[in-house]
């Protein structure tokens, strides 16, 4: 970000000025980090963050798979087996794919629309650095005595109570959660206001990207299914510091309480997870067919409908529960029926294919092996939502296959798609195609080896989440070719990383649109300006950019009319970086530090620091306002 | 707010600032006014189900009357609504489908009062669920 | 966007119009309203659900429940409702002052709402022996309206900040959105009060 503007930035002087708050000066350097609100830069620290998370789980993977390679394996005792799993499980989903997610969140959909940040900057640097609090309060476990959390990424009741674990390690886990939440829910309204209220003129509903319409309708289930797990975690937390009785069964209390209530949450989460990926997968299909979206409504509608339904299909995780024929029958057909717009959205995939110009580039490849691994998934998803063959599936590996099959068959592999076609505009370098590729094939040749043999080790009737198995139970071929696959599999990463790495550092120059692709952010060239656009575009196709491609005359003149209109009006508003939402942060920190691991006796003043602290950053938050200062771009950046 | 202006074009009467702040005091009154019928109706010797309807009703239009005027709702844009029903509609359902679950007699408790003193109304509870 | 003054305001950069026309504040505050509702709504299930199977031990609610004073608190909380609902009014038309007596009446009857709770709770526990951890009942019962009072709480801080800050001299007229987004989450507030005065107290009484 070179301010190449800045000489020419007039300072705002508002008729009565401001309380003399500490105000961050710097504009490059760790503080002008801490301090930034450009969702561009937010955007990178969250995918930074994801991407160390993402080792940090590879990691446990890899220790769990050693361990489980040969039959009575000793590496690992069960406990550190149980808490490798748990924090994998939970690592994986709420710090490497949700940021992720949310880190193109932050960076591409605010370019698609068209805007010049999101609606309050300030709130979404709060959600960047609440997210690393609830972060580092998950897995500060590792050095601690007591150990990480160890009650499966789905804390079931009564695992999780004090009686069988009275340790911290679930107390960590619960306030960890519990701020990620927060971060997701502030982050999440953030994007709501953003793509409904900041559209570029012209860009009605219906002619968002894809991308975009996947942002909103996972902001929307964030919204509304983390209160679900908020409840749960309340009465958890409640449970566990104050002896109240939500699932304590001496008292009357029901554990599965907990199971419905996390389920609620869980459920919509794993779309959560996913539709974000056929966003990206619905960006760059086109882009390489040379072709529109085939039926972009039909793909739109049946993200919403997925969305929608897929609050209505939480007990499937628990037909072996007893819930009563009626409701396993209803949840049974939901189930079935929320598969009917995924699949449409396969055929929609196909159609845009049909008869393209296909360019079988990095991305694309990712993109392709997105839809049949994918599908493979789905196909196991269905077969779980026969109650009768779930009883049969369920707490085995075949529920493993499938699963990671939709996420790093799914999620995953779209995410990596992501990375490499979005690299250009994100970093200005170019990717090495050609390692690219080879990273792909390594990745899914391993990723492949890795989970195929689960099902059958899932219908050997292998058993989830236990530390070791016996000679004679005929697992032992497939789990040690499950094991080789692993290993493939970060070799894979490893040798994607690498070319990520290296692009950046030692990498070609990105010409601008080098994809030659359809919306808007492409028509920005790398490095993006901290005020992305110097003209706000005016939007007349879907397919924006490609349309601006095809009508450059009309685009220019449009272009110079609008420039000199918002030059009128005192040039681009800019909002001044702020300390305080990461204040707050470090106030949710310590708080939730002090819940969790502090012990008893001293839980409440730390408890109550960390909320003044907190308490402190919200009011200077508000007090020091959203004032900014004035950029004028210069000629040559009006041109360009 | 610039914006404002527009946001409150849409109001149709009351735009004076003494209607709208004589229709307040009228639906505060009403509210009022419900509140004491809702314990009349504990008081009042006709059946259950009768007074739960009547019950669930003046909490409706309680509820309703609150967002509609008091919130704004009906003189802002359509789509504030549709984003509060949206959520309200889904954890409604939530609520119901959760109760449903729960009645039903296999997620009875073997702690729980009724399978403790009456196992035999487990039966029509499961019926009814 | 708390702060803006009236030059500022002047300049449509800072304040763009929006692509509904709805103000970015008010949309956020009903997007979190609609969440909230999922907050609730899964709080209250638990309390019913728990009620749907009581354990034997369980004290008869309308044996402790005084409602008289239950009543008595809704009604504060819904004058308290009007109040805010006025102060709204007042500073959409420029009347600061008369804003901040209707803010004022809105804090006066909130902290009676949270009186009238913390006697009620004392009550409970010190007259009946009802406590949260003594029963199923005790903890979805003070679990549930301990939550909304927590969020009562928090409505009347933020009330009193902003009173407090409206006699600062950056207050006027434009901060309008900022008291309207306050109030949508006070009436939020008092909205739930109504199903929990319904659900948890009233329908106690038919059954």
């Amino acid at each position: 970000m070179d301010d190449t503007a800045l000489p020419h930035s007039t300072a705002l002087h508002p008729a009565v000025p401001a309380p003399r708050l500490w105000r961050p000066k710097a504009k490059t350097g760790l503080v002008s980090w801490l301090t930034t609100v450009d969702h561009k830069r937010i955007g990178i620290m969250y995918g930074l963050f994801a991407l160390f998370f993402l080792l940090v789980g590879g990691l446990e993977a890899i220790l769990i798979r050693t361990q489980l390679a040969v039959p009575n394996n000793t590496l690992l005792t069960a406990h550190e087996y149980n808490m490798l799993f748990t924090m994998h499980g939970t690592t994986m989903i709420f710090l490497a794919v949700m940021p992720l997610s949310s880190a193109l969140f932050n960076f591409i959909m605010p370019l698609q629309i068209g805007a010049r940040d999101v609606a309050f900057p300030r709130l979404n640097a709060f959600s960047l650095w609440a997210f690393v609090a609830g972060a580092i309060i998950l897995n500060i476990g590792w050095f601690l005595k007591a150990g990480a959390p160890a009650g499966g990424w789905f804390g079931y009741s009564p695992l999780t109570s004090r009686e069988f674990n009275p340790g911290s390690p679930i107390d960590l886990w619960v306030m960890g959660l519990q701020i990620l939440g927060v971060a997701s829910v502030a982050a999440s309204l953030n994007f709501i206001v953003t793509i409904i209220n900041m559209r570029a003129p012209g860009l009605k509903m219906m002619r968002l990207p894809v991308f975009t319409w996947m942002t909103l309708v996972t902001s929307f289930l964030i919204v509304l299914s983390f209160p679900a797990i908020t409840i749960a975690l309340v009465e958890l937390m409640m449970d566990r510091l104050f002896g109240t009785n939500f699932f304590n069964v001496a008292k009357g209390g029901m554990p599965i309480l907990w199971q419905h209530l996390f389920w609620v949450f869980g459920h919509p989460e794993v779309y959560i997870l996913i539709l974000p990926a056929m966003g990206v997968v619905s960006e760059i299909i086109p882009t390489f067919s040379r072709k529109p979206l085939f039926g972009y409504p039909v793909v739109v509608f049946s993200g919403v409908f997925i969305g929608f339904i897929g609050f209505g299909v939480w007990s499937h995780h628990m037909f072996t529960t007893g819930l009563g024929t009626m409701a396993t029958a209803a949840f049974a057909l939901s189930t079935m029926i929320i598969s009917v717009p995924t699949g449409v959205k396969i055929f929609n995939w196909i159609g845009t294919m049909w008869n393209g110009h296909l360019r079988m580039k990095a991305p694309m490849l990712f993109a392709l092996a997105f839809i049949w691994m994918f599908m493979i998934g789905g196909f196991s998803g269905v077969m779980h939502s026969a109650a009768p063959a779930d009883a049969q599936q369920h707490d085995s590996y075949f529920v493993i296959a499938h699963f990671h099959y939709v996420l790093i068959g799914g999620s995953l592999f779209s995410l990596l798609a992501a990375i490499v076609y979005w690299f250009p505009l994100i970093f200005g370098k170019i990717t090495s195609d050609r390692w690219g590729k080879i990273a792909f094939w390594v990745i899914f040749v391993g990723f492949n080896t890795t989970f195929f043999p689960m099902h059958f080790l899932g219908l050997d009737g292998m058993p989830r989440r236990t530390f070791t198995y016996d000679t004679n139970m005929g697992w032992n071929t497939p789990n040690l070719i499950s094991s080789i696959g692993a290993y493939m599999l970060a070799i894979g990463i490893a040798i994607y990383m690498s070319h990520l790495i290296y692009a950046y550092f030692k990498g070609p120059k990105a010409p601008r649109d080098p994809w030659d692709a359809r919306t808007l952010e492409w028509s920005l060239a790398a490095p993006i300006p901290e005020y992305n656009y110097a003209v706000i575009p005016t939007v007349h196709d879907r397919d924006t950019w490609w349309y601006e491609k095809q009508h450059k005359e009309e685009i220019a003149r449009e272009r110079k009319a609008h420039a000199s209109e918002e030059a009128a009006h005192g040039g681009i508003h800019m909002p001044f970086p702020s300390y305080y939402p990461f204040l707050a942060c470090v106030g949710l920190l310590v708080g939730g530090l002090g819940v969790a691991a502090v012990p008893f006796g001293h839980k409440l003043v730390v408890a109550i620091i960390g909320l003044v602290i907190a308490l402190i950053g919200i009011y200077l938050w508000a007090l020091e306002g959203n004032e900014g200062y004035h950029l004028h771009p210069s000629k040559e950046e009006l041109e360009s | 707010m610039t914006s404002h202006s527009s946001t409150h074009a849409a109001g149709d009467d009351s735009h004076s600032e003494p209607g709208r702040v004589k229709l307040f005091v009228i639906i505060a009154l009403i509210l009022g006014i419900i509140t004491a019928l809702e314990i009349g109706v504990l008081f009042m010797p006709v059946i259950d189900p009768v007074r739960i309807a009547m019950l669930v009703v003046f909490s409706i239009v309680k509820f309703a009357l609150v967002i509609f005027i008091f919130m704004h709702l009906k003189w802002d844009r359509l789509f504030c609504t549709l984003l509060f029903l949206m959520g309200l509609s889904l954890a409604s359902g939530t609520v119901t489908i959760l109760i449903h679950v729960f009645k039903v007699k296999d997620s009875v408790p073997l702690t729980s009062h009724a399978s403790i003193t009456a196992p035999a109304q487990l039966d029509a509870v499961s019926r009814t669920a | 966007m708390s702060n803006h003054s009236t030059a500022v305001t002047a300049d449509p950069h800072l304040d763009p119009t929006t692509s509904t026309g709805i103000p970015n504040k008010k949309l956020l505050l009903w997007a979190f309203l609609a969440s909230d509702c999922m907050f609730f709504g899964c709080l209250i299930s638990t309390h019913l659900i728990y009620r749907l199977h009581p354990a034997p031990d369980n004290i008869d609610p309308t044996k402790v429940f005084n409602l008289w004073l239950t009543s008595g608190s809704t009604f504060v909380l819904l004058m308290s409702s009007l109040m805010m609902a006025l102060a709204v009014n007042f500073i959409q038309k420029g009347r600061i002052v008369a804003m901040r007596w209707a803010l004022a009446i809105t804090i006066f009857f909130g902290l009676i709402f949270l009186g009238c709770q913390f006697y009620e709770f004392h009550n409970f526990v010190y007259e009946h022996g009802m406590t949260i951890t003594g029963s199923i009942f005790g903890t979805t019962f003070f679990t549930l309206t301990g939550t909304h009072g927590i969020h009562v709480l928090i409505g009347v801080i933020w009330l009193t900040s902003m009173l407090i800050y409206s006699f600062s001299d950056r207050f006027s007229k434009a901060d309008a959105i900022d008291i309207e987004s306050m109030g949508l989450y006070w009436h939020f507030v008092d909205i739930v009060w109504i199903v929990i005065f319904t659900v948890v107290y009233l329908l106690e009484f038919v059954r």
